[in-house]
């Protein structure tokens, strides 16, 4: 497993987020509804995997579930306050049958701010957990202001 | 599913026989992805459990068929929140019938990466025999 960090210049729409151009509402269901068809297809033409992302207030964390993987097939890789799992799942041949490879790829954004540097990943059971850490302006702090 | 059991409540409630047996399906279960494959002399079963580990899996092989439990073992710490879910905690429960085709005593199972390799060595009885010609 190799973790990648890329460092691209980071792009921002000039389209506002009212105008006719921008994401529409029904977007967001419009994504669900792709991804639980994708999902009833044989796993050959589906290149989805399930994942959970969670948060506390030092890390962020995915656990995605990439069962009979060998580590050194899994891609962890971070863009931009996105992170990539890309995975390779080859079944040993079978008397008849030659080898076959299936791969599975998506791409996560990560709402809060990531050290890059310091992600690390373990992969156990057939889960990939991803320990992102919060960078240290963005974890919570207590500021205590005094009232005159 | 979901959608249609919240609007038409009828559809959520099990049916009164299966209340009344005590079905298992009080908790939810969740069956698993398969995959089983004939060779010669056995079958390949090949289930993928993510998330199940050897403490949490509960294999039986019997005379009629074979039944598989996979418990997931991963708790969520309590400091985490979940900004989105994919998967769920259910069980995995699987159930196939073979009718006496699995000579259950040489039954093996490898439980690797949460893909459980399962070789079922066929019956004596089902083995395609030759027939002398008299």
């Amino acid at each position: 497993m190799r973790i990648v960090q890329y460092r691209y210049p980071a792009y921002r729409s000039l389209i506002p987020a009212s105008s006719v151009f921008a994401r529409s509402p029904w977007s967001g269901m419009e994504a669900e509804f792709d991804r639980l068809f994708a999902a009833a297809l044989p796993p050959s033409t589906n290149p989805l995997f399930p994942v959970d992302l969670y948060e506390d207030q030092a890390n962020a964390y995915v656990r995605a579930e990439l069962p009979g993987v060998n580590r050194d097939d899994i891609h962890v890789e971070m863009t931009d306050g996105n992170v990539s799992i890309s995975a390779v799942r080859k079944t040993p041949p079978v008397d008849g049958q030659p080898e076959q490879s299936a791969s599975f790829s998506r791409t996560l954004n990560i709402p809060a701010e990531i050290a890059a540097d310091r992600v690390t990943a373990a992969y156990e059971n057939g889960v990939l957990t991803v320990t992102l850490p919060k960078r240290e302006e963005a974890k919570p702090k207590k500021i205590t202001v005094a009232v005159k | 599913m979901y959608l249609f059991n919240s609007i038409i409540p009828a559809f959520g409630r099990a049916t009164p026989s299966a209340e009344a047996s005590g079905a298992a399906s009080a908790t939810p279960v969740i069956k698993p992805t398969y995959d089983v494959q004939e060779t010669s002399a056995s079958y390949q079963l090949v289930v993928q459990l993510p998330g199940v580990s050897r403490e949490g899996l509960e294999l039986t092989v019997e005379n009629e068929g074979l039944r598989l439990v996979g418990r997931r073992t991963w708790i969520q710490p309590t400091g985490w929140t979940a900004l989105h879910r994919e998967t769920t905690d259910a069980s995995y429960e699987l159930v196939l019938e073979h009718d006496n085709a699995i000579d259950a005593d040489q039954a093996t199972a490898e439980l690797r990466d949460g893909v459980l390799h399962v070789t079922l060595p066929k019956h004596e009885t089902i083995k395609p025999r030759k027939i002398a010609v008299t």
